[in-house]
């Protein structure tokens, strides 16, 4: 109890320490008086008295220190004296403090943002029930289809037939026309069966899910995100019960999602979900046993059951599927389980890393950094230690001292590393490309911050420490009289911080080398001929609602009718509609197999990705014609011989060595089928089908009108028109004007009718770039920072050896050394600096580069010309960093560099 | 100054201050380092001083209490006088000393 109460006196002294102190003295002035008295009862003479008093007493300064040591809290006391010593001697420096609270603040916020982002796209557990339990099925065909989705009575079977998952859902990706609830628009929605909100452990925040008898009974009912209920019905509760119209059928609201919610989780913001509603399988498709590997399927793991049992398990239900399958086909069918986790990130992946890399070395070299100043700072500190312990100080002191100025400057640079990891994350949400999936859920993240203090504050200790404790060693004297010039300046520090330097070159060089990998690929990108004219393209696609266009008819006379209005308008020059679009589309497989073709690889097919097109869609489009001729409008005669028109590389992939005009060929997977021979008329130049940096894929155009005669004469009738198509417009002008005439146009013919994705192609292409411009920006920026920091290295290693050499050179040039000498000697130890780092980079960029190689495009990892360019940049900026120093070396005045020693 | 004098004991000091304070009564910093010396018969040496922070020291843990007043000389200074806890406090401490110090004189007892 003791302890309690002297410790709370002692607090408690610290808040009245005048009144106590001025107490003090009055005691003390008693004392002395009292015995003072004394010694004059004793006969002594007055001076005497007072002496005789002070000596019994044992000084009054003393006693007054020690009394107060035992009054207040000393450790508290003397770290108040040391923190406000350190923040002044901190302050003497500026420079110095600037450079090293902005190294820790780059170091420290740097590392910290990118690993938040990474933290939550990669690392966190899916925001579902018992993530980890969570698996994807993937079927596929061998020499066919890769691992990919179900067909959709494989989903029906499974769920059934399943041993070791729990449970098993299927969705699939629908797109809606959304009408009764403000201006009609194309929603995407999600169908999924009514097992999969229960499954993830997911739900609504209002109202409820949909059950297993609404999703058997196809009832109209729909789940929508928060957002639309936000934006569409202003948040109220009543949009509960609503109704909406999705294809002109009316569907009621039965349930709000959460905010937070986002499946499938593949996408990204872009791909947000509008609203979800049941699955609902048509009896086509229960019945569609063909190659329709298109429904997604997700499963739960049964509890003990492991991943390998559900792939024997799966292996097993794919097995019987198969078994089904009239052996004279020949298809063997393939299965594999993903965790759901690995499927969602698996994209992201190599960006995230490369990033959480860069950020890794940008804390590497910010400490080897702060190493390097704080060793320079105490070299040159050495003589005031020395001076200070030859006064009195304890070395336990002047290391306590360090120490603190050591915390006080990891503070500050630590609080600045918060906020600007801050203001990243804020910028990170808003500026990452949105192919990135779980954006929404990026916050900083805390653990990751401290480490990173951790690591900066070590370094800061160890660093500051060292140094010191090596010159407050015993050899005072010889401190003293070397003087400022040499203090205790030995080979073995100036070594050191040689190596640390170089090593901080060298990381530049690495990240200057990735850097200068990724701005080659995004140069060789925007170089890339996307293949057609992107600048006078205006597009949009329409989705005809199948309730109101139930005939085939009806669809063909809508767009014939909007083509033909479009078409007398003055600006636009040509038109046409087509049932993809480059860029944004899709690379369909679509297989054919053409007359005589003898199967390579065990695949009896070819695969395109096709476009079905109407008008003067490569005129339209700028598509350049490279043999043979375009569609002509006799083409879409009922009677007219099947055409198809092939781009470059399909001619060469597909018809190897041969000139493909005029050879012709059957659509679908079978050579001998009773489908009709197509031949092909022409070639055209390739367009490139995805994101500039993507592979060419082979693509196939035919006209629109010709689509059913492909087929078997006794199923032609049941193949339904294409009721969403792409409109392509080509202008004279600037093709953002023609937006509202389109839109105008078309509801003209349907007021209903909503016209989505209304872009210019160079807008779509621009937007495709996106994501590899970030990539870029990022990197460079983190080189960026890596030679700032680096540069400052060399710099203050230069300008503390000038200072320090200040009398050599003094010597040499009173020897007959000229300034242009010094200033090349001064120049030469910058680049021979910068080159070990070089060499060093150069090393670690063979071994590591092709880490890199999934984000370049045209690029080898070992580019000549980046690892160059990295070289010079180092290079020629070291140089400049060390022409400050070796301009002061130059201008050493002889005469008075010596006389001042 | 000679030899024959001997520092004061880490943490006997305080025990003499509560004895002097017990035995004298209520008493000011002079008068307590004055009685100790005497008491000694002038054989420790002693910075009067050091009585200060062992008077803060005793008083934080509650075993004396301080209040000023004026001396026979009509001086004002600060009377230190025991606590109750303090008078508890002195059997404890006593007992504590004793058994050292016996224990010490065992050991320093010529061995035969």
């Amino acid at each position: 109890m003791d302890w309690i109460r002297t410790l709370l006196s002692r607090i408690l002294s610290l808040f009245r320490r005048n009144r106590l102190d001025g107490e003090l003295d009055e005691e003390l002035r008693a004392h002395i008086d009292l015995a003072i008295e004394e010694n004059l009862k004793r006969g002594m003479a007055d001076q005497q008295a007072r002496t005789a008093a002070l000596r019994s007493l044992g000084g009054v300064a003393q006693t007054k220190e020690q009394y107060r040591l035992q009054r207040e809290v000393p450790f508290l006391e003397t770290l108040g004296r040391d923190v406000r010593y350190a923040l002044r001697q901190l302050r003497r420096s500026p420079s110095f403090t600037l450079t090293a609270v902005l190294t820790l603040a780059i170091g420290i916020g740097g590392v910290t943002a990118v690993y938040s982002v990474v933290e939550a796209v990669l690392l966190r557990p899916l925001p579902f029930d018992a993530p980890d339990r969570l698996v994807r099925l993937h079927e596929g065909v061998e020499h066919q289809i890769d691992s990919a989705d179900l067909p959709a009575p494989d989903v029906i079977r499974f769920a059934r037939d399943t041993q070791s998952f729990s449970q098993v859902a299927g969705f699939v990706s629908a797109e809606f026309e959304v009408s009764g609830a403000g201006k009609p628009f194309q929603a995407r929605a999600e169908r999924m069966t009514a097992s999969l909100l229960p499954l993830l452990g997911v739900q609504p925040m209002m109202g409820r899910t949909f059950t297993q008898k609404e999703d058997e009974n196809s009832a109209p009912v729909a789940i929508i995100s928060y957002a639309l209920w936000r934006e569409r019905f202003l948040a109220s509760p009543k949009a509960l019960g609503s109704t909406i119209d999705l294809d002109r059928r009316p569907y009621t609201i039965i349930g709000v999602m959460p905010r937070s919610f986002e499946f499938p989780l593949d996408a990204g913001r872009l791909s947000h979900r509008d609203m979800w509603v049941p699955m609902s399988f048509t009896p086509d498709e229960k019945q569609d046993e063909t190659d329709n590997f298109q429904y997604g399927c997700i499963a739960r793991l049964k509890a003990g059951a492991t991943t390998s049992q559900a792939q024997s398990d799966l292996r097993r239900m794919v097995a019987n599927v198969e078994a089904e399958i009239p052996p004279q086909f020949g298809i063997h069918l393939t299965s594999n389980i993903q965790p759901l986790k690995e499927e969602t990130i698996h994209g992201a992946r190599p960006l995230l890393n490369a990033l959480l890399a860069a950020a890794g070395l940008i804390l590497l070299i910010a400490c080897v950094n702060l190493a390097n100043l704080l060793l320079v700072r105490a070299a040159g500190r050495q003589r005031e230690f020395g001076v200070r312990a030859a006064l009195g100080a304890a070395r336990r002191t002047l290391l306590r001292q360090l120490f603190t100025e050591s915390l006080v400057l990891a503070t500050i640079g630590g609080l600045l590393g918060v906020a600007l990891a801050t203001l990243l994350v804020r910028a990170a949400f808003i500026a990452l490309p949105e192919s990135l999936p779980r954006l929404g859920e990026i916050a900083l993240r805390w653990p990751i911050l401290l480490a990173a203090l951790g690591l900066t504050g070590v370094t800061g200790l160890v660093c500051g420490w060292a140094p010191a404790l090596a010159s407050i060693r015993p050899d005072l004297i010889r401190t003293l009289r070397l003087g400022a010039q040499s203090a205790g300046q030995s080979r073995a520090q100036n070594n050191l911080r040689g190596v640390l330097v170089t090593v901080e070159a060298a990381l530049a060089m690495l990240l200057l080398v990735g850097s200068g990998l990724l701005l080659r690929s995004f140069q060789k990108m925007l170089a890339t001929d996307p293949g057609f004219e992107p600048r006078t393209v205006l597009t949009a696609s329409l989705t005809l609602p199948e309730h109101d266009y139930p005939t085939d008819q009806k669809v063909n006379a809508f767009y014939r009718d909007l083509l033909q209005q479009l078409a007398i308008l003055p600006q636009v020059s040509s038109v046409a509609a087509a049932t993809n679009i480059p860029v944004i589309g899709i690379a369909s497989d679509r297989a054919f197999v053409p007359e005589g073709y003898s199967p390579r690889g065990g695949q009896g097919w070819l695969a395109v990705s096709n476009y079905f097109v109407l008008g003067n869609y490569f005129r339209a489009m700028r598509i350049p014609l490279v043999e043979g001729r375009y569609f002509t409008a006799d083409d879409d005669r009922p009677d007219a011989p099947l055409v198809a028109i092939v781009s470059q590389t399909t001619a060469r992939q597909h018809w190897p060595g041969m000139d493909p005009v005029g050879r012709r060929f059957r659509m679908g997977g079978v050579s001998k089928s009773s489908r009709p021979l197509i031949t092909v008329v022409g070639i055209v130049g390739d367009v490139r089908q995805q994101a500039l940096d993507q592979a060419v894929y082979p693509q196939m155009y035919e006209p629109l009108e010709q689509s059913h005669r492909q087929w078997a004469t006794e199923v032609q009738s049941q193949i339904p028109a294409y009721h969403s198509l792409h409109v392509v417009l080509n202008t004279a002008g600037s093709p953002s004007v023609l937006q509202a005439t389109l839109e105008k146009t078309v509801h003209r013919l349907d007021p209903l009718l909503a016209v989505s994705d209304m872009h210019t192609m160079e807008e779509i292409v621009s937007a495709s770039e996106t994501s590899r411009r970030l990539n870029t920006v990022t990197l460079t920026a983190f080189a960026a920072i890596a030679l700032a920091l680096s540069l400052l290295g060399i710099y203050g290693v230069l300008a503390y050896s000038v200072t320090e050499r200040a009398r050599e050179i003094a010597i040499r040039m009173a020897l007959g050394s000229t300034r242009q000498e010094v200033l090349v000697r001064i120049l030469c130890h910058a680049l021979m600096l910068a080159g070990a780092g070089i060499i060093l980079g150069l090393i670690a960029a063979l071994g590591l580069t092709r880490f890199l190689s999934s984000l370049l495009y045209n690029v080898k990892p070992m580019d000549a010309g980046a690892i160059l360019g990295a070289a010079l940049v180092l290079g020629i900026c070291a140089a400049a960093a060390g022409l400050s120093p070796a301009l002061r070396a130059a201008s050493v005045d002889p005469m008075r560099a010596l006389r001042t020693e | 100054m000679g030899n024959d004098k001997s520092d004061v004991l880490q943490g006997t000091l305080d025990l003499m201050v509560l004895k002097t304070l017990e035995s004298m009564g209520p008493l000011h910093g002079y008068g307590i380092a004055r009685r100790i010396e005497q008491v000694s018969d002038n054989s420790l040496t002693m910075n009067q001083g050091t009585i200060y922070p062992a008077l803060l020291r005793l008083e934080q843990r509650g075993w004396v209490k301080s209040a000023w007043g004026t001396s026979e000389s009509n001086r004002r200074a600060k009377f230190y006088s025991l606590s109750a806890i303090g008078r508890k406090k002195i059997e404890e401490e006593t007992e504590n000393w004793e058994r050292i110090a016996a224990t010490m004189s065992r050991f320093l007892a010529p061995s035969n």
